[in-house]
């Protein structure tokens, strides 16, 4: 007997007619089997491993059948899962997270709403114009007025405000409130403080208001700005969005493979979180930050990074295999209608609106 | 299935054509390494002639793949001749634009991994891509795709992103994709895998259907019923990536030896 899967091209030499032949039925039940996978469950577990209860499901420890209370929700130290606990069950926690918002904007973008209407060419001509437009403000209340017309435009698309505000929110403050956080100085941006931080050659330095103005200034027409951007984005479908680059004149090959990047982004990130959940599926107890978990975590990373090579050679002879020569054609888009030419007269006379309003402010 | 008749091709250049075409495929002594160290294939002789149906039946790892994409050009044998068309497969004559042309609106492949021949953003530029890129105009890529995606039961489908379907579907797509750019050759890898009994019994139905059109097929499978439904002949590759069978899908079904030795059938299996 060469064993279950036996190798080479050696056929297996047990008659299937045998008596007692492991595997074949008429044996004893499980023979083939090493002993110590033969002795079953944890009845006849190991020393140091505890046995199982003689009967009853669950287990004692094992929180009842049904829908999870409020504090199973938590980790150990009350912090919602995925937030916090070891990286494992952060990185699963995010791969989902990820996918579930490409899903959700797929799903905000096929909704019936106001932005969801129009050619993705006239919605991006129209951005293009209005992000123009808040580049060019001045005061601050008029950019809140943009900032709350942005929303209110995203209301009527049936966006979900609070999604779009988290989008906005979190990236604002990362990438724009730590550039400015500087300005908000009395060195750099002299005038009343409101905070006093100490004193430098006898002068008091701190927050002053002049600067926290100007850091609110740039944090909200940067915010305003990436909410026309993020609204566009989630109102059109991806593809949409790509073909309409494309008839604006963007290369089509960098939108293949800005294309193809996000549609096996996804992939690779069911990948991971297959690889994730099968570690975790076979983790006892709390996860912890160690050299295992490191080695882990390494390993993955290079078995993604294989997986990524192999299949990014089978894309590319998949691609040649259907006439691929290094120049991408696709398929035109439809034409605009008379409603995109609206909403195009629309963007621009808000923009001139905003705009001379701004101007009439001095 | 009006549009899909086998119909001509782009021309093929002369030198190409000159020949009177006695068979697709003909493999003499064709070899391929894996890095130089690992054998895919070794010493295939093969020809397909034009029409055939021919079904590559071997056991994981033999090599059925690897032939296939030798057949595709788009490997080469590191040792032997390939010719397709009369023409010699070589790097070479696949950097020749003219032959490229005309040999791939010839040849079809659905691969295995659907995920791999799906890459564009929609369904519908999917299935458009192999028209557009050998030159077919869009009104007329259009009305192929729409037939397709009516063929394939997945208009539904069309506006879809590729990584939003599942895995049956993802491979009705990957074989519209094909399709649409009307081959008189398909190569298939493992057309049957994975698939629900619906949905293989539906690609089953459609391969046949394209077999009876005068195509060539070649399918590379282990799912031996299939093979006895879609092919009159079998190529056997054994576990030690030589061709150790061509005969009639029947004989080489009804000897049980030989699928035992090739690891198609188990001992045990009572087929």
């Amino acid at each position: 007997m060469t064993g279950r899967f036996p190798g080479g091209t050696t056929p297996d030499p047990v008659p299937a007619t045998v008596p007692g032949a492991p595997g074949n039925g008429v044996g004893p039940p499980g023979a083939a089997l090493p002993a110590w996978l033969r002795a079953g469950t944890s009845r006849d577990s190991p020393p140091g491993f505890p046995a199982a209860p003689p009967s009853g499901f669950p287990p004692p420890g094992f929180p009842p059948p049904g829908p999870p209370s409020p504090a199973s929700r938590r980790g150990p130290r009350g912090g919602r899962v995925g937030r916090r606990g070891p990286f494992l069950r952060r990185t699963l926690a995010a791969g989902t997270d990820v996918l579930r918002r490409m899903l959700l904007a797929e799903e905000v973008a096929t909704r019936p709403g106001m932005l969801q209407r129009l050619d993705p060419r006239a919605k991006l001509l129209a951005l293009l114009i209005l992000l123009l437009a808040v580049g060019l403000l001045h005061h601050l209340p008029v950019l809140l007025v943009a900032w709350l017309f942005a929303l209110l435009l995203g209301v009527a698309s049936r966006v979900p405000v609070g999604f779009l505000l988290r989008r906005v929110l979190l990236t604002v403050p990362l990438f724009t409130g730590v550039l400015v956080l500087p300005a908000t100085l009395s060195v750099v941006t002299p005038g009343p403080l409101v905070l006093e931080l100490g004193s430098w050659r006898g002068d008091p330095v701190g927050v002053s208001t002049t600067g926290l103005l100007a850091a609110g200034f740039v944090i909200t027409r940067v915010g305003t700005s990436v909410t026309l951007v993020a609204l566009v984005a989630m109102t059109t479908p991806w593809n949409r969005l790509l073909a309409a680059l494309g008839a604006l004149g963007t290369p089509p090959a960098f939108l293949l493979i800005v294309g193809m990047g996000y549609r096996y982004l996804a992939l690779l990130l069911g990948t991971v979180t297959d690889m994730f959940t099968a570690r975790r599926a076979r983790t006892v107890g709390a996860g912890r930050h160690d050299g295992s978990a490191r080695r882990f975590l390494g390993a993955s990373a290079g078995v993604l990074l294989g997986r990524a090579h192999l299949l990014s050679e089978e894309v590319h002879e998949a691609m040649v295999s259907r006439g691929f020569r290094g120049r991408v054609h696709t398929l035109d888009a439809p034409r605009p209608t008379a409603g995109d030419a609206v909403a195009g007269a629309v963007a621009v006379l808000t923009a001139v609106a905003v705009t001379v309003a701004d101007r009439a402010l001095g | 299935m009006a549009e899909l008749r086998t119909g001509p091709g782009p021309e093929l250049p002369a030198e190409a054509t000159r020949l009177p075409e006695p068979e697709v495929f003909a493999c003499h002594g064709v070899g391929y390494r894996y890095l130089d160290r690992f054998t895919a294939l070794d010493g295939i002789d093969v020809e397909v002639a034009r029409a055939e149906r021919v079904v590559l039946l071997g056991a994981n790892g033999c090599g059925k793949s690897t032939l296939l994409k030798v057949l595709d050009a788009l490997i080469f044998p590191t040792s032997g001749t390939v010719h397709a068309f009369g023409r010699e497969l070589t790097e070479d004559t696949a950097e020749d634009p003219a032959f490229v042309e005309g040999f791939r609106s010839r040849v079809g492949f659905v691969f295995q991994n659907s995920d791999a021949q799906l890459f564009s953003p929609t369904v519908t530029e999917e299935i458009a891509f192999g028209c557009l890129q050998l030159g077919l105009d869009r009104e007329e890529t259009r009305t192929r795709v729409a037939d397709v995606l009516d063929l394939l039961g997945i208009a539904d489908l069309a506006d879809r992103a590729p990584f939003q379907l599942s895995g049956g579907q993802k491979k009705r797509v990957a074989i519209a994709s094909v399709l649409a750019m009307n081959p008189e050759v398909l190569l298939f890898d493992e057309p049957t895998a994975g698939l629900d009994p619906r949905t293989r019994h539906g690609v089953v139905e459609l391969l046949g259907e394209l077999g009876a059109t005068g195509r060539t097929l070649l399918l590379a499978t282990h799912d031996l019923d299939a093979a006895a439904l879609l092919a009159d002949r079998a190529l056997v590759l054994g576990e030690d990536h030589t061709l150790v069978r061509d005969a009639a899908v029947a004989d080489v079904l009804a000897d049980r030896d030989l699928l035992v030795r090739v690891n198609l059938v188990h001992p045990r299996d009572p087929r």
